[in-house]
């Protein structure tokens, strides 16, 4: 794959992203107002509980963890689903699979586009926001550079996540059926609504090894110097853990979407 | 009771949109850009239609159709100017003037899409408040004018695109509307279906009176359907008369085909009043030789064309 | 538009909502599905409640059942939006494609016409699930059945169900002026995730703004004061009927103005 086709698919992807202006703004408003609510109820519950560290998180651990969980969410969130749904009814999944282009590349690199305006209008933001407020909370070294990697890999393993469900959403013709039950799924065991600390005891062992956490937990963990990442051999664990993640993923969406395709293509003639 | 359907007075319509600028930085300007310019899309639009009249609406793409004919049915309020449609102004009321009107916009259905037909027919039959007696007489008209037994019955979703546009229009008709606007009616469309459809539009205008607004790319719907044009270009409207005027003004032209050594046709056109065909023909024979000669009276397309290019005043 | 009353849109509704459901059945692995897909939010809703509540045994001087209840509360009122107005989730995409303007040509008002289209009845089975909360609650907290307290129940729970119904009009209207405003949408529909908390928890001006502005507070909270603290009910429990009221035609009005105020250039 010549990378400079890439690149171009990528600037597209930013332009289109770029050309909702008003659009931008009102997300960047709505997001803060969204991080106000996150805050007065964690205040609150923190209040009532009367010790200031609940199963090792403070509240400004909770905090950071809740706040760049909802930044992460808003910068990997993909609508693959919805689009490709969209493009079956119209039959424009056809034109779609024409472009010179493996389809599932070409998804991935727009959706780039988009995600790299999402992560300057609205990760960087809330970071520095989050920086700031909390005076230095967030540990600043070399788990900066661990975070970004851990956080392109989850960008990863969501994609793959992604891919392997709009395949089912084709079959039974349940768009917001199966994209809910993902959504739901993967919000409750990465991590995103309740960090993973609270749960209880059995049932984190279990989510611990399961994909999901991979997207929100391991990326935030790692930067906020959590579940052990403040050793090498913690670090290298949860790394490994995505990575297997990842492999597992990436092959199986593959095989699932070749299947998939073929289904497609004769359907949908 | 006037004899006119439609009465437009110096209508204009203008709309607000944003400079965009070209590339990456020009996507990151715009973000924050208040340049703004103001495009005309209907300029000065002085019409009328008579009723039980069909009058192609024709322009090329951007030429404010669509606009025109939004405003006309109340979707889109004028900038300046006045409307009157049935005697009432659309826009400001709105669901009266629909009631009196049908519309369908090309490939846009606007049945319920899961609906089999019959059902969104008496949806249809109880929103516009049809007594059963007329929506019977209606139904039984279009089983004299078109065969609607095999998508009677079927949910729009399942139809192929003719089915639905022939759906689409019955629809349009059911209520027994003074006016029907129909955008684009047989875009896409094969050859048997357009021939279907026009034949159900004539018929439906001749048994019922219906005023029949019809834009189009097809001049096809405009020979079979249309008396009269209305031709509009950039917002400004630049011919209005009967199909024959227009052909009697271009009557001085002549298609001539030219049929070369290699079997391939050569097609120009000619005006008669300032050169002489059997000249061009002579002409061209001394350059190479010729099989054959044909020599047609212009089509309503060339004539639309020539229009369009700026060839009439 | 006396010729066209009230009896004649809920014929018509009735109507389509008939067909609407004769031809649901024909996707009956969606429904499934869909189905299905509910219970787990209300699940993972559920779970995530009680994994708070394994943590932090109160809230805001808040127990338990009391939680509970506000919880059951929050997901009946959401029950209208959800089964109801669902189509305001498809109103960008047709407004952006601009196969909204199907909705401009037919003799009724449109705002009714284009939610008449889709009745979601997966909401039902969150309806369920609320009232099943709501009845654990009142048993375990031991509040007394008489007629007048159900009259009242229902009475506060369609308030809180029409601020509910009216967030969601203001944020989907957004469309008709934001390219991209879909984002409102699901934030704001991410927003209602806090209206089963105590509004006491907000303080100074985000108190006002999550009280008359972005009112979450009158999704569970002020609503269900009327039945938990029968002997202490604010006055903006009392008022809140009425302001429901208000804020629902609001933005009607808003949403209405967004189709007159469009270009309808998609096309």
């Amino acid at each position: 794959m010549n990378p400079k086709r890439l690149l171009s698919i990528t600037r597209a992807g930013i332009m289109e992203a770029l050309h909702f202006r008003l659009g931008i703004f009102v997300t960047l408003f709505a997001n803060l107002i969204y991080l106000v609510l996150v805050y007065y109820l964690w205040k609150a519950i923190y209040a009532s509980s009367g010790s200031d560290v609940v199963n090792g998180m403070s509240f400004t651990d909770t905090m950071i963890y809740l706040i760049l969980a909802t930044a992460l969410f808003n910068f990997l969130e993909m609508f693959v689903v919805w689009d490709m749904s969209r493009s079956i009814q119209s039959g424009k999944i056809v034109l779609d699979l024409l472009k010179p282009m493996r389809f599932r590349k070409y998804t991935f690199w727009s959706y780039t586009g988009n995600h790299v305006v999402q992560f300057v209008l609205t990760f960087i933001p809330t970071f520095i926001v989050v920086m700031i407020v909390t005076k230095g909370a967030i540990p600043m070294g070399l788990n900066l550079l661990w975070f970004i990697i851990a956080t392109v890999m989850a960008l990863l393993i969501n994609y793959n996540i992604e891919m392997m469900v709009a395949p089912i959403c084709l079959f039974t013709e349940s768009t917001w059926g199966i994209n809910i039950v993902k959504e739901t799924i993967v919000l409750l065991l990465s991590g995103a609504s309740i960090p993973l600390a609270f749960f209880p005891e059995k049932a984190r062992l279990i989510v611990s090894y399961l994909p999901f956490r991979a997207v929100y937990d391991i990326p935030l963990s790692i930067l906020l110097g959590k579940s052990g990442s403040d050793t090498w051999s913690g670090l290298i664990n949860l790394f490994a853990l995505q990575c297997a993640w990842l492999i597992v993923l990436t092959i199986a969406g593959n095989l699932f979407w070749n299947h998939a395709v073929k289904k497609i293509t004769v359907n949908g003639g | 009771m006037s004899n006119e359907a439609v009465v437009m007075k110096n209508v204009c319509k203008d709309f607000k949109v944003l400079n965009r600028h070209e590339g990456l930085k020009g996507s990151i300007r715009d973000l924050f850009s208040r340049d703004y310019k103001t495009v005309s899309a209907v300029k000065d639009v002085t019409l009328t239609v008579d009723k039980g009249e069909i009058i192609g609406y024709l322009g090329p793409n951007g030429a404010g159709k669509s606009t025109t004919i939004k405003m006309m049915t109340g979707v889109l309020e004028p900038t300046s100017g006045e409307i009157l449609v049935n005697g009432r102004t659309p826009y400001k009321n709105r669901t009266e003037n629909c009631e009196h009107i049908g519309v369908v916009f090309g490939q846009r259905s606007q049945l319920w899409w899961s609906l089999p037909l019959i059902e969104s027919f008496k949806l249809l039959r109880d929103l516009y408040m049809v007594e059963q007696k007329d929506y019977e007489e209606m139904i039984e008209l279009y089983r004299s004018l078109v065969d609607i037994e095999p998508i009677l019955h079927k949910p729009v979703r399942q139809m192929s695109l003719g089915q639905r546009t022939l759906s689409d229009i019955l629809a349009a008709f059911l209520h027994n509307p003074d006016i029907v606007f129909l955008d684009e009616p047989t875009i896409g469309l094969d050859v048997s279906m357009k021939s279907k459809i026009r034949e159900l539009i004539l018929g439906l205008n001749k048994e019922k009176n219906t005023t029949v607004i019809l834009t189009t790319h097809d001049m096809g719907d405009v020979d079979a359907l249309c008396k009269r044009i209305v031709i509009i270009d950039e917002g400004t409207k630049i011919y209005d008369n009967d199909i024959e005027h227009l052909k009697n003004y271009f009557g001085s032209y002549r298609t001539l085909k030219l049929k070369h050594a290699d079997d391939s046709w050569e097609e120009m056109l000619i005006d008669e009043k300032t050169t002489d065909v059997m000249d061009v023909i002579l002409e061209k024979q001394k350059q190479q030789k010729i099989k054959d000669v044909k020599i047609l009276e212009i089509s309503t397309e060339e004539v639309i064309r020539k229009i369009y290019e700026g060839g009439a005043k | 538009m006396e010729k066209r009353g009230l009896r004649f849109y809920a014929d018509i509704y009735r109507k389509i909502l008939v067909q609407d459901l004769k031809s649901k059945m024909s996707y009956r692995a969606d429904f499934v599905i869909s189905t299905f897909g509910m219970i787990m939010t209300n699940l993972s809703g559920f779970v995530t409640f009680m994994i708070l509540f394994h943590n932090f045994p109160t809230i805001n001087g808040w127990d338990y059942y009391h939680m509970l209840f506000l919880y059951g509360f929050s997901l009946v009122a959401l029950t209208p939006v959800q089964c109801f107005f669902d189509n305001n989730w498809n109103l960008r995409f047709m407004v952006q494609s601009g196969d909204f303007i199907k909705y401009c040509f037919r003799p009724v008002n449109v705002f009714f016409y284009f939610m008449s289209e889709v009745f979601d009845v997966k909401g039902l089975g969150q309806l369920a699930f609320g009232i099943g909360t709501i009845v654990f609650a009142w048993i375990k907290i031991g509040i007394p059945v008489t007629a007048l307290v159900i009259l009242k129940l229902i009475l506060f729970l369609v308030t809180a169900s029409l601020f509910m119904i009216a967030i969601m009009n203001f944020a989907a209207a957004t469309c008709f002026w934001i390219k991209g405003s879909g984002y409102v949408m699901v934030i704001m529909f991410r927003f209602k995730d806090f209206a089963k908390y105590p509004s006491s928890i907000f303080q100074g001006v985000f108190k006002v703004i999550f009280t008359f502005i972005i009112p979450i507070a009158f999704i569970a909270y002020y609503p269900s004061l009327v039945i938990l603290t029968p002997d202490d009910v604010p006055v903006l429990s009392w008022i809140a009927p009425l302001f429901g009221l208000v804020f629902f035609y609001l933005s009607y009005k808003f949403w209405m103005l967004g189709v007159r105020k469009y270009d309808f250039t998609g096309s």
